[in-house]
């Protein structure tokens, strides 16, 4: 096979990767939008909290003396998990809950300063520098003739794609069987009128700060297994980045966000790979201006019906 | 209820004010010496080196009995490595009325901060900026106590061309003012001497995925990655190099030569080349102030402690001589005088730059350590 072709494969790789963890991140605003018609933009932050709680966790389990990585692994989404939806709870209660029937802009503005506090807290808590962290996982498959250019599977990539893949499956069948599934969707579709049929919509609402600050915690874990570098103000990039494969996708749309996130990996690494890597933001910007020109709603979105 | 409010905030305004004028009428006691650079931040560690190596000179001087019998005062302050901070830290400098400055650090807040600096008489010595434009200004009251990427960069550049002779070189940058300025300063020396460059590329300060750029050089055969830019960006791209199994060796400024590399690249930073000033901790007259560090459990040894203690001592010595705290005389002062510093014997050219200033192609390795390449 020719060199090309192998790089060719090596940077659907590389963007499948980065996709899995935008579209990870990308679910939280999709589902909060969906609901309360709202972008929570603390939920950058809340990932990076993920991130960091992973990574204490994970160096307090390496000082307790565990040596199964699969057993270190599990505990630390785990625990990671359960850390980062209490964050993302009291944010929905700190920040919107109050905020309930106000113009929009306040819980906006809210949300805002919820971002700017959860960033200097763990600036605080942790200090302001790069917290790094060695492999947990080397390694992995090469395909390709010896001596010329080699795909590079690693196991680390395999694990977030897998990770990704159950979470998403886990979140869909919730949405679609759970009974809070279904009030989730009876609020999407109408709160006011869910409210009337006695659905607690304030349950629904702190229900999906949490099930986004679950995934954003598992985007967080790893992260920063894969890179094994974080500090306090990598939720902000990551949040745009999310934010815009949520629109990408159709803000509002679960399946949305998640092919919004691949997409959006995918364009960058190709942008990367065949025009020049500085231009990949550009790129990736300039195809969401296309698609929102073309398709307002995004790629998945329904069309608003407006309401009467 | 209002009244009452309303007068105690009439109370803590006059309080606070008074707290301010007594605030300055202490400080006529002392000289203020603004120290400036990251305190916070993904390259906090470098202003440490600044501030680690000026306070001690402050201390030092202080123990000595201080100025013409003033202390000196360091008054620290984070500029995070941000050009918009860094006008507002140099405001504030202002605002304070201090007329000296150490500081800042990268070349890109060290850039729009002199502007302020030079527009309102105070005087700066950057002890860590190596951007040549910085001292093209014409400012008449910036200096600096390292050498430029004008300087750094032909060293970096006839090293790869003299003794690597790589087959395909790709040069990466970070497209700021420090990164962009010595990648290019490193292109030009090397395409000066027939080096085929196949790839000069921009990442974004931040970014934390480089497995796509890593692909393309590796697909390009690319032997030899010059990076000009800071350890964090550097950091990630040796460790996923490595992952991809990318050999190329690497390459870097001063601003990559730090033991935090180590921490995020791990094995994968053994075999970094890096620039750096010489190691001022083996001059054998430095070693009572090696001591003195490292008695206080500090680190001399990076690049920028030993320029940031000359700084320091530079303004108190030009002070003691003048007999003036007028940062204009003491500006004209230091165009005519030569130093005894621990960066060796100092002279300053008219734009502000050092006559003379080294730098030394070292090897780093997987343990934090550099040896020099012989």
């Amino acid at each position: 096979m020719s060199t090309t072709f192998l790089g060719f494969i090596q940077q659907v790789i590389n963007g499948l990767t980065l996709g899995s963890i935008y579209a990870l991140i990308a679910i939280g605003y999709t589902m909060v939008y969906g609901i309360i018609g709202m972008i929570n933009f603390a939920h950058g932050e809340i990932y990076m909290i993920g991130s960091y709680v992973g990574v204490l966790v994970l160096t307090a389990l390496t000082l307790l003396g565990l040596q199964s990585v699969p057993l270190m692994l599990l505990l630390t989404l785990v625990v990671s998990i359960l850390v980062t939806s209490a964050y993302g709870w009291t944010v929905e209660r700190l920040a919107y809950r109050p905020l309930r029937g106000s113009p929009r802009l306040a819980p906006l503005i809210s949300a805002i300063g919820m971002s700017i506090f959860l960033q200097n807290y763990v600036m605080l808590g942790q200090g302001a520098r790069d917290i790094s962290m060695q492999p947990l996982i080397a390694g992995g498959w090469r395909f390709g003739a010896e001596g010329g250019f080699q795909v590079y599977l690693s196991y680390m990539q395999v694990l977030i794609a897998v990770v990704t893949v159950i979470f998403m499956a886990l979140l869909t069948l919730y949405i679609s069987r759970s009974r809070m599934g279904r009030a989730c969707r009876a609020c999407a579709e109408d709160r006011e009128m869910a409210n009337l049929l006695g659905i607690d919509t304030d349950r629904v609402i702190s229900l999906t700060f949490v099930l986004g600050a679950a995934l954003a915690a598992v985007a967080g874990v790893l992260v920063g297994l894969y890179y094994g570098k974080i500090n306090p103000f990598i939720g902000f990039v990551a949040g745009i980045k999310a934010f815009t494969a949520a629109v990408l996708g159709g803000i509002g749309s679960i399946p949305g966000a998640m092919l919004g996130g691949i997409v959006l990996g995918l364009t960058e690494s190709f942008a990367s790979a065949y025009l020049s890597t500085q231009y990949k933001d550009v790129v990736a910007f300039g195809l969401l201006v296309l698609v929102l020109l073309f398709r307002p709603t995004g790629l998945l979105g329904k069309p608003d019906v407006e309401k009467v | 209820m209002k009244h009452v409010i309303r007068n105690r905030l009439l109370t803590a305004l006059v309080g606070a004010l008074a707290l301010a004028i007594g605030g300055m009428a202490q400080a006529e006691d002392t000289i203020k010496i603004a120290i400036v650079g990251p305190i916070t931040g993904p390259v906090a560690q470098y202003g440490e080196m600044q501030m680690n190596g000026a306070k001690m000179a402050v201390e030092q001087i202080n123990a000595k009995g201080g100025v013409n019998g003033k202390k000196l005062e360091a008054v620290l302050m984070d500029d995070v490595c941000e050009p918009k901070q860094a006008v507002a830290v140099a405001n504030k400098v202002v605002n304070e009325g201090i007329g000296f400055v150490v500081g800042h650090l990268c070349s890109g807040s060290t850039q729009p901060a002199s502007k302020i600096y030079d527009e309102e008489g105070i005087l700066m010595i950057t002890p860590a900026a190596t951007n040549p434009d910085i001292t093209k200004q014409g400012y008449k009251q910036v200096f600096r106590t390292i050498g430029t990427d004008d300087q750094q960069g032909p060293v970096a550049g006839n090293f790869i061309a003299d003794r690597i002779k790589p087959k395909q070189m790709a040069i990466l940058h970070d497209k700021q003012q420090y990164g962009q300025g010595i990648a290019s300063e490193v292109k030009r020396t090397v395409e000066g001497k027939g080096i085929k460059v196949v790839l000069f590329e921009g990442i974004n300060k931040g970014q934390t995925d480089f497995s796509a750029l890593i692909t393309k050089m590796k697909k390009e055969g690319v032997d030899f990655v010059y990076y000009g830019g800071y350890h964090p960006e550097l950091g990630l791209i040796l460790r996923q190099a490595r992952e991809q199994g990318f050999d190329a060796r690497f390459m870097g400024p001063e601003g990559v030569g730090n033991k935090d590399i180590t921490a995020i690249a791990g094995p994968a930073s053994e075999g970094l080349l890096v620039t750096l000033p010489a190691d001022f901790t083996q001059d054998p007259a430095n070693a009572a102030l090696v001591k003195a560090f490292k008695d206080k459990n500090l680190d001399p040894s990076g690049p920028f402690v030993m320029p940031g203690y000359a700084a320091v001592q530079i303004i108190a010595d030009t002070i003691a001589k003048t007999g003036s705290t007028d940062p204009k005389a003491v500006a004209e002062a230091m165009h005519q005088s030569s130093y005894k510093t621990p960066i060796g014997t100092v002279a300053f050219k008219d734009s502000g730059d050092l006559k003379e200033f080294q730098f030394i192609v070292f090897t780093w390795h997987a343990d934090a350590t550099k040896t020099p390449v012989q």
